[in-house]
């Protein structure tokens, strides 16, 4: 006898008696629900993962919203105050600095910039605020900075992909289609992984960043659109009236029924209670995303112009899709880039823009959230794909001619509040000119272990098989960063 | 092999190769010696009391059962085995003398074995309708025309099976339906990939050469070796270096600041990948970074692959080079014609000069154009190849030469050292992997699994053969018998009568064999995202039939393509290129077709095996909302009000037989009446003219039609 016949004899015998109980499970009506609240016995032939191995004792959070800043702002001008750069600016910078790495755009000796705006410290924690975000200044207590994240990348789509999927190439499921994947949906009318964009166009990790890579396709993210049907195909055609549409389900479902009861194959099932979900779909997303009904001191609070493509209405769009059970909800903004290469890419001309856009509705987020009790469930990260350069960017060894800053991945802040992670302090520290981190370093692969486990998914058990090994979130690394947890 | 495997080796000891377990280990014992259980360390730890010694050191003990297996096959003298789909094919039975009754050919001879070794039955044959929208879904991607369910379900002829299977072999819509599996394995797409995901225009040729192999029937050998090396035979042909451009469907980063050897890098690896996945069912894109964790391939190895593909001349440019001016190898022959034609008219004089222009503008209309092709560098600039430490291009390790690794067949002295050897030893006859592999694969999409149910996967992970007599029968059938023709193998599946059951399955066997591994019924499954777009246009008769040419904008809701800075513009094709088959949608990477991509179809961005059908509410809201499947109800209901008859009987059973190949039943009548009477009721309300009111009621019953499950299956 072939030994490793024998293995995977055994093998095969155990999954099949596995399929088997999923399977009578679904014979018996009980459509499990997915990420998409859809029953799918497909689901049940997938590659084995125990769902219930990765799952901890505990979830702190039961939903994420990410506020993902595209483009990666500058947080020497933002959080990192480092006033010992005052004195430096417009120095040549050492070699010390320069030996051995690899940058984006400089090259040479460039010189180097003092933070471009003046900085407070606010709250009983003290925490640095530029005077950029004036109304987020005021809720800095309830918050968590991490000032010496770290990310192995420096050019933008690949440094995007490597903090929404783990790693810098395309291909991978989003952090939010792992979620969904491991944990499934709370409302099975509304897509558990939820992507809203404003900025001028969509960030340059692409749709990837949201895509469910190896993972079935019911677990990417679904890009609410705010122009046209915010789910695309959501809106019945003209000619079709509500009732119209129950009557031909109806019909349509009669006849599948009896297709059943002549064929037998449980796949008719999943199809109908599909185009019940999908019925119920048509009225649940135009509600959820109608936030014209919201009344006038919210959108006082957060800015918004209902019918506008914008931040502030993504914000409140995504604490109302958190309300509603919605499992991760990603947010992207767009033209951070500030190197300085144009007005758009200036510290005071496309960045200062930027911030205003921010600072109001991020802030009001956080509030609502809490006077409502949510933003205990809630986990909000903040964050660009990395930091910037304590050099102004000289591209091709000319400096360039607005104030700006290259690519930096060894050091840059994020925020969080919410989902049981502490607050009121900061977490972390940066050299004297917030070159490398000096304590409490988090890596980008820490951070989405961390994530993931106030959720209460191990990242390490949470794995799909694909290309001859079990993947995940993490990769092979990761560690949850216990300090800044309650 | 999670913990004794290729990544962890822990005590020192590894199960992957055979030279590691009949040696000491760090602890000074040796795991096995031959022919002797009882001084084997390995017997002792899975035997011992003792919780710190015995083995496995976590979860339940062996059972008695595996114990006395292992003990036994030691004193037995602890021969090594090889993984199954390593060993070489094995020459089957003559089966053909001693068919059954119920057999068609060599497939149901197997199939029949195993379902009587447990105890199972094959089911009835299907009628003729459905085994007509089956086999045409299968051969062409398309259902049935009404001209052909006529001259099929009117032929009672013997052979009139076989003979419908012989029309649709011979069809250009066969060749459409199997380039589609293949530009999945191919990761063919329309653009460049990354961040600013550039467009490839004229890439499609190559997509269009793919189709007409398959038309061709060009031998499965031939086709791996020109896709693969079609650049390094002797004077190859514009075809051949066109086949080629299948490698250059790798990736090119264009973003500002990237480093173009790491992406050169990247695609060199993904080339790699992408071959041994497609031809050998082997994953060893983790050996990247350390030896294989569950197969038997070693970390130098990978780099022995690595640098078969290491010396082509592309370097991630920004100019896609090398590229070089190819005509599609259709156009070439339309062109060849019209040349030979104006060559013709000279000869006749002045008189014909209005034609004799209309015929060069023509000609104008088939200019080659630049296609990425692969091209070996010159022997002056070859690189080197070496080991990259833990998988960092930027350390380099030991120096390696083009190598096969060990547990594959010997690399024969006489292949060349680069793709071109490469593509010969796949398909040699000491390679038992590619026949297996193909086989497998052309038998999944016929039956929805493979024989081997990872189709991606033949290693120790991977699943095993559901019937490993059959697979080698097949597979030698198709390498020698039928000399690597596809026609002849995949008209040896569907004439089978395995293939030819009803799908129908009572709850015993959905019990006893829920996913159908041992086909004691018929395949029933979902479409594919092509063959759902193709159907709704086939069937509302707006499909354009026109085969191969440049890739087409079919209608996109406005907004979707607003990806990026560098953002090309989606331009909607009006003038009958909207209605082309899915195949021949412009495929862009960052931004897939959305309702292909709902119903499963990959971004393309690697290799992908298979495509895991899933079931979501977005799909029904693709077939009941998407304005080209609005666009095709309503065509259909207008066909339906043109040509159905007057009374509501003869308009469903007119519909009915467009749309799914068969007569309704009363009870499906009785359902699309009521709806039928529900939307009257409705439309009486409202004030539109008599005429627009059909119109839109007969759009509603078409749609209904279109989405039932029967018509997203094939059955």
């Amino acid at each position: 006898m072939n030994i490793i016949e024998e293995l995977q004899r055994k093998r095969t015998q155990q999954m099949t008696r596995r399929y088997v109980l999923k399977r009578s499970g679904l014979a018996l009506g009980a459509l499990a629900m997915g990420a998409m609240g859809c029953s799918d016995n497909q689901l049940a032939q997938l590659p084995m993962t125990n769902h219930d191995a990765a799952k901890l004792a505990v979830a702190k959070a039961k939903q994420v919203i990410f506020l993902h800043m595209a483009g990666a702002p500058s947080q020497l001008e933002l959080f990192d105050y480092k006033p010992l750069l005052h004195k430096l600016d417009g120095k040549p910078c050492p070699d010390s600095l320069l030996e051995g790495k690899r940058f984006a755009f400089i090259e040479g000796v460039p010189e180097m910039l003092g933070p471009q705006f003046s900085f407070g410290q606010y709250g009983q924690s003290g925490s640095w605020v530029s005077e950029m975000l004036p109304n987020f200044s005021s809720v800095v207590d309830d918050v968590l900075f991490l000032k010496a994240v770290k990310t192995d990348e420096f050019n933008h789509a690949p440094a995007q992909l490597f903090m929404h999927t783990g790693s810098a190439r395309i291909g991978r499921p989003g952090i939010g289609s792992w979620v969904t994947y491991g944990l499934g949906s709370e409302n099975e009318n509304l897509p558990g992984f939820v992507v809203l964009v404003s900025g001028n166009s969509i960030p340059s990790g692409g749709k990837s960043l949201w895509g469910s890579g190896f993972l079935p396709s019911k677990y990417q993210g679904v890009e609410l659109r705010s122009k046209g049907d915010p789910i695309l195909y959501i809106n019945n055609p003209e000619t079709i009236s509500r009732d119209i549409r129950r009557h031909a389900i109806d019909a349509i479902n009669e006849i599948n029924q009896e297709s059943y009861d002549e064929i037998g194959d449980p796949e008719i099932l999943s199809r109908m209670s599909q185009y019940e979900l999908a019925f119920k779909m048509q009225m649940t997303v135009p509600e959820a995303t109608d936030v014209s009904k919201e009344p006038d001191y919210i959108h006082d609070m957060y800015g918004t112009n209902p019918g506008e493509t914008s931040f502030a209405n993504n914000c409140l769009l995504a604490r109302r899709l958190a309300e509603r059970g919605v499992r991760f909800i990603q947010l992207y903004h767009r033209g951070w880039d500030s190197h300085g290469s144009n007005n758009f890419e200036n510290l005071h001309g496309g960045f200062k823009e930027r911030c205003q856009e921010i600072d109001k509705p991020m802030t009001a987020l956080i509030t609502d959230l809490k006077q409502r009790g949510m933003l205990e469930e809630t986990l909000v990260v903040w964050g660009g794909e990395f930091g910037r350069t304590p050099m102004q960017e000289n591209r091709q060894g000319n400096r360039n001619p607005f104030k700006g800053r290259d690519h930096h991945g060894d050091a840059f802040t994020m925020w969080m509040t919410g989902g049981g992670v502490k607050t009121g302090i900061t977490y972390g520290e940066t050299d004297e000119i917030g070159y490398y981190g000096v304590d409490g370093q988090i890596h980008i692969h820490d951070l989405q272990a961390t994530i993931l486990h106030q959720l209460g998914i191990n990242h390490e058990q949470l794995t799909y098989p694909f290309q001859g090994r079990e993947f995940r979130l993490t990769d092979v690394h990761g560690h949850v960063v216990h300090d800044i947890l309650v | 092999m999670t913990c004794h495997g290729g990544v962890k080796a822990e005590g020192g000891l590894s199960f992957l190769f055979e030279n590691d377990v009949y040696k000491e280990t760090k602890s000074g014992h040796t795991p096995i010696i031959r022919g002797n259980a009882a001084a084997s360390e390995l017997h002792k730890r899975i035997t011992s009391d003792d919780a710190d010694v015995v083995m496995p050191a976590e979860g339940p003990r062996l059972s008695e059962n595996e114990i006395d297996l292992l003990t036994d096959w030691i004193d037995q003298g602890a021969e090594w085995g090889v993984h199954w789909a390593y060993q070489q094919l094995n020459e089957a039975e003559v089966v053909n003398a001693k068919l059954p009754e119920w057999a068609t050919n060599g497939i149901d001879y197997y199939v029949l074995d195993k379902l009587k070794s447990l105890d199972l039955q094959p089911t009835k044959e299907a009628d003729k309708e459905t085994i007509l929208r089956r086999v045409s879904f299968d051969l062409t991607g398309l259902p049935p025309s009404l001209t052909d369910q006529e001259i099929f379900l009117n032929d009672n002829s013997d052979s009139a099976f076989e003979d419908l299977v012989d029309r649709l072999l011979a069809s250009a819509h066969f060749g459409e339906r199997w380039a589609a599996v293949w530009l999945d394995l191919a990761r063919y797409a329309d653009s460049r990939g990354y961040q600013k995901d550039l467009l490839r225009p004229h890439i499609w040729r190559y997509r269009d050469w793919v189709i007409h192999a398959f038309n061709q029937d060009m031998p499965f050998d031939q086709f791996t070796i020109e896709q693969l090396a079609g650049d390094l035979l002797d004077n190859p042909t514009d075809d051949q270096l066109l086949a080629t451009a299948f490698h250059r469907n790798t990736m090119t980063n264009d973003e500002g600041g990237t480093d173009d050897e790491e992406f050169r890098i990247a695609a060199v690896m993904d080339r790699l990948h992408t071959t041994f996945e497609i031809w050998q069912a082997t994953t060893i894109a983790c050996v990247q970074c350390h030896s294989h964790p569950y197969d038997p391939i070693m970390h130098k190895e990978y780099y022995g692959l690595y640098a078969f593909f290491n010396n082509t001349a592309d370097e991630d440019l920004y100019s896609d080079a090398p590229v070089q001016n190819l005509l599609s190898p259709i156009d070439r022959k339309q062109l060849t014609a019209l040349s030979f034609k104006k060559d013709s008219m000279h000869l006749v004089g002045d008189t014909i000069n209005q034609e004799f222009k209309i015929l060069l503008a023509n000609m104008e209309k088939f200019q080659p154009a630049p296609v990425q092709i692969m091209q070996e560098l010159q022997d002056t600039l070859r690189r080197e190849s070496h080991v990259f430490e833990r998988g960092n291009w930027l350390v380099k390790g030991e120096l390696v030469e083009p190598q096969i690794p060990s547990f594959l067949p010997a690399f024969k002295t006489s292949y060349e050292a680069n793709r071109l050897g490469l593509a010969k030893w796949l398909v040699e006859d000491e390679n038992p992997l590619t026949a297996r592999v193909m086989v497998n694969r052309f038998w999944e999409q016929i039956f929805g699994k493979g024989i081997v149910e990872t189709t991606e996967d033949f290693g120790t992970q991977g699943s095993a053969p559901s019937h490993p007599e059959l697979l080698d029968w097949l597979a030698i059938q198709f390498k020698d018998d039928f000399a690597w023709s596809v026609k002849t193998l995949i008209k040896t599946i569907v004439m089978s009568s395995t293939y030819r059951q009803s799908s129908e399955v009572s709850a015993a066997l959905v019990e006893k064999d829920p996913y159908n591994r041992y086909l004691a019924r018929g395949p029933r499954f979902r479409l594919t995202a092509e063959q759902i777009r193709d159907q709704a246009l086939a069937v509302s008769g707006l499909l354009n039939e026109k085969a191969y040419g440049k890739s087409v904008m079919p209608h996109q809701p406005e907004g979707v393509w607003n990806v990026i800075r560098h953002a090309a513009t989606w331009k909607q094709d009006t003038t009958g290129d909207q209605y082309r088959r899915g195949l021949y949608t412009f495929w862009r990477r960052v931004s897939p077709y959305p309702s292909m991509q709902t119903f499963d179809a990959p971004t393309r961005e690697f290799c992908v095996s298979r495509r895991i059908n899933t079931n979501t509410p977005l799909q029904a809201l693709v077939t009941l909302n998407d304005p080209v499947f609005v666009e095709a109800a309503s065509a259909l209901g207008k066909d339906v009000l043109s040509n159905g008859g007057h009374s509501f009987d003869s308009r469903i059973d007119y519909m009915y037989r467009k749309a799914l190949c068969k007569k309704p039943s009363e009870n499906s009548l009785e359902a699309l009446n009521t709806f039928h009477e529900q939307i009257n009721k409705e439309a009486k309300l409202n004030n539109k003219s008599i005429d627009e009111n059909e119109q839109d009621i007969w759009m509603n019953m078409a749609s209904v039609v279109m989405n039932l499950d029967e018509f997203i299956m094939k059955n």
